[in-house]
């Protein structure tokens, strides 16, 4: 390379506009890919998070009818090489009688309900984590929260009993509200909740949980309700959970659903005087899942397939025990799947709108390229002179190729660099950026805007006094462009971009995607020179007789 | 043997779809150490006989030497390199490169001829060198200034600066006074003739006989033809 060549290029990038202004194109192109990928890569992570810290690694499912011999399953699968622990649950869908709002009628909400046993559930999940009315665990955490954060006030007492899953102090069985089941929790600026009535604030209050048992032949029989505390809630992040699910001890959801161990009695045999028949054994309890996760270092894939193989031995050994009237399901029967594929039908269409958001916004890309390609158009022919005075000094076609190939290249790196940065700033503050949106602007944002406008307007006038045509444009649009943004400052309400209803989580994902923004920023850089490539192979044909003459 | 040689050249320039032919058949021989004028009106294809001499473009049909050898039959990289280490030109309108200062616009021969690791080892050389020509055309005081801030007067003599710095064989002058007042054109001429005096070889073209004049010989050149 060329001394001339980097000397050219730096100061034909320091001094002058229009290098700058690719600078910027470049960047705020290379900002937007990288932010809306950024974005949706964390709400791809943040799903498959939520999926296995919900769930586990491997769920057993068989809904309705159930497992029987659970307890000894769960048995079997903790003691598998790559399993770490197993928990039990039962899932179904059913009515919440919540205690709002005041007077004799009360609203009622469809929810699903997750029976669990708190402490193996723990174990599988993070469950503890989720549990959101506790005392801060740090002095950081304490002073992160705000005066009126009911948090600051609670002791361990919402915390202890929701890992009992039951009122300590009246042994009453409890239950957990998803944080947005309840319409009274209001989310604050700051990620906290506070209830939109003083006295709505749930782990005050009890609900009604009504379930609908359905038979092994599929028919609906008599629902049952019963009436739990709210011991506390819970935050999942994912608001699909927290909007819809409620937990309850599993003992009383099998209760609820007839799942729970009964007797067996002989319908063929003789009734008793009292018209009872004779119990021949007993039904055991069920779980229509159980929930296993992995050791470190074991994949979901490779627990998968000793979970199968397990459950095989163990549907073999049960039904093989003649003293067994009730069998497990065959292994056809029961549904072994790993988290990832249990959440496929999520995280398919998300992965497919991720690509497509990829090759979409990489279109800017390549709308980068052409507004270099056009900027560098026109450096190359206000340069026309430049290239013949090289080439009159010696310089060859591939020397002043080099020139304009390396100036694209420098925009490019300045381009990705301050778009990355960029970037990085925007992701980061992302859910204040949205906060801010969301409420009214400032006055001293819109007085400031009107503001900056008459000085606009100030040096229009100043520049139709001079005569100056180029100076009273330029000026009377940015003091109309001000003037308005001042005004859409002035007028604007708030608006909810991200509704946390259609995007499953409740906060925007604010954690930058570093390899994307490398492949981004690299591809920002290949636009760069490729726009410029043109140009500078244009350059390097230039007759220089015909550059020294142009005018 | 003559340095420089035009031996019957033409050449022919296409305007949109006219052809308009404005050497036919040029012959010139400038002698080692010879100051000569091209002299010409407007359009008779004196500028053009001294881009083919320098190597800025090549003949149709002729040739064209430099101690004997055809620069017509150069490849483009040794024409580069003929160019570089062999002509320095200087244009009517200066042409200077804006972005650069003084000082840097007098380096940009060495700098294009040499490469980085070659810069390194002589960039002092070369720097003293830049400083030492603008130091003698009087120009020691705006070696950090831009052309935009140089006179007309001013500007010449840094293009004569850059043309001198690779100490090349043969001074290519394009009208050099054509866009200068008469005391300042008068000047260049004067450091022109310097270096003349010291041995340089010179081809300057001019349309004005006065400046002519000042050359050791005159050649004419009329529609294209040496008269």
């Amino acid at each position: 390379m060329a001394v001339h060549t980097q000397l050219l290029v730096r100061r034909y990038l320091t001094t002058r506009i229009i290098p700058l202004i690719a600078v910027a194109a470049v960047a705020l192109c290379t900002a937007l890919v990288i932010i809306v990928v950024s974005v949706m890569s964390g709400f791809l992570e943040n799903l498959r998070n939520s999926g296995r810290t919900l769930m586990g690694d491997v769920v057993l499912s068989r809904p309705v009818q159930g497992i029987p011999w659970y307890g000894e399953l769960v048995r079997d699968l903790e003691a598998l090489p790559g399993a770490q622990a197993a928990s039990p649950l039962v899932d179904t869908y059913g009515l919440v009688r919540m205690p709002y709002p005041d007077g004799p009628s009360k609203d009622v909400v469809t929810a699903q309900v997750w029976a669990i046993d708190p402490e193996s559930f723990s174990r599988v999940t993070d469950f503890d984590r989720t549990i959101w009315w506790k005392p801060a665990a740090s002095r950081e955490e304490a002073l992160a929260m705000g005066e009126d954060d009911p948090r600051r006030s609670i002791g361990d007492g919402p915390l202890n009993d929701a890992r009992a899953m039951r009122d300590l102090a009246t042994g009453r069985p409890g239950a957990l509200l998803g944080m947005h089941v309840s319409v009274a929790n209001q989310r604050q600026r700051d990620g906290s909740y506070r209830p939109r009535v003083a006295h709505w604030w749930m782990p005050r209050h009890e609900v009604s949980v009504t379930l609908v048992p359905i038979s092994e032949r599929g028919t609906v029989s008599q629902s049952n309700s019963r009436t739990f505390k709210v011991v506390n809630e819970v935050m999942s992040g994912v608001f699909q959970v927290d909007r819809n699910r409620v937990f309850i001890p599993l003992k009383d959801g099998q209760e609820l659903l007839r799942l729970d161990e009964a007797p067996v009695v002989d319908t063929e045999a003789e009734p008793d005087a009292d018209g009872n028949y004779p119990v021949v054994g007993t039904s055991p309890a069920r779980a229509t899942q159980v929930l296993v996760r992995a050791k470190p270092g074991t994949t979901a894939d490779e627990l998968k397939e000793q979970v199968e193989k397990a459950y095989e031995q163990f549907w073999l050994r049960a039904s093989a025990d003649p003293a067994r009237r009730t069998k497990p399901p065959a292994p056809e029967s029961v549904s072994i799947m790993t988290w990832n594929e249990r959440l496929r039908d999520l995280i398919g269409p998300v992965e497919k709108e991720r690509q497509m958001m990829m090759i979409l916004f990489s279109i800017t890309g390549l709308v980068c390229a052409g507004l270099i390609l056009a900027i560098f158009w026109a450096i190359v022919a206000e340069k026309t002179r430049d290239i013949g005075i090289l080439r009159a000094t010696g310089a060859g076609r591939g020397g002043v190729m080099a020139i304009f190939l390396r100036y694209g290249l420098a925009i490019g790196v300045a381009g990705a660099l301050i778009g990355t940065g960029l970037a990085w700033v925007v992701v980061r503050n992302i859910n204040d950026i949205h906060h801010a949106l969301g409420e009214r602007a400032p006055t001293w944002a819109w007085a400031g805007t009107f503001l900056l406008a008459a000085f606009a307007a100030a040096g229009a006038v100043r520049a139709l006094v001079r005569a100056s045509a180029l100076g009273t444009l330029l000026w009377s649009v940015g003091a109309l462009a001000l003037a308005g943004v001042g005004a859409g400052l002035m007028l604007h309400q708030g608006f909810l971009m991200w509704d946390p209803a259609v995007y499953y989580f409740a906060t925007i994902p604010s954690t930058m995607d570093w390899a994307a923004a490398r492949v981004i920023g690299a591809g920002a850089v290949v636009c760069s020179v490729l726009g410029a490539a043109v140009p500078a192979a244009r350059a390097a044909d230039i007759d220089p007789v015909r550059a020294l003459r142009y005018e | 043997m003559p340095l420089l040689e035009a031996e019957d050249v033409h050449r022919t320039y296409r305007l949109g779809r006219t052809e308009v032919p404005v050497l036919k058949g040029a012959s010139i021989r400038v002698n080692p150490g010879e100051w000569v004028a091209i002299l010409g009106s407007s359009g008779s294809g004196k500028s053009t006989l001294l881009h083919l001499l320098g190597g800025l473009d090549r003949p149709d049909a002729g040739a064209v030497r430099f101690r004997g050898e055809s620069i017509s039959r150069f490849s483009p990289r040794r024409l580069d390199r003929y160019r570089n280490e062999h002509v320095g030109f200087v244009f009517q309108f200066y042409h200077l490169l804006p972005e650069l200062n003084v000082l840097e616009n007098t380096m940009i021969p060495a700098m294009v001829g040499v490469g980085r690791l070659e810069w390194m080892r002589r960039r002092g050389e070369i720097r003293e060198r830049a400083r030492a020509l603008l130091d003698r055309f009087g120009l020691s005081h705006r070696v950090r200034h831009r052309p935009a801030e140089l006179s007309g007067g001013e500007r010449q003599r840094v293009a004569i600066a850059r043309a001198l710095m690779h100490r090349p064989d043969v001074l290519m002058a394009d009208e050099p006074t054509g866009n200068l007042d008469a005391k300042t054109g008068e000047a260049i001429l004067e450091t022109l003739a310097e270096q003349h005096r010291a041995g340089l070889t010179i081809v300057m073209v001019t349309h004005d006989q006065w400046i002519a004049a000042r050359a050791d010989r005159i050649v004419h050149l009329v529609d294209g033809r040496v008269a």
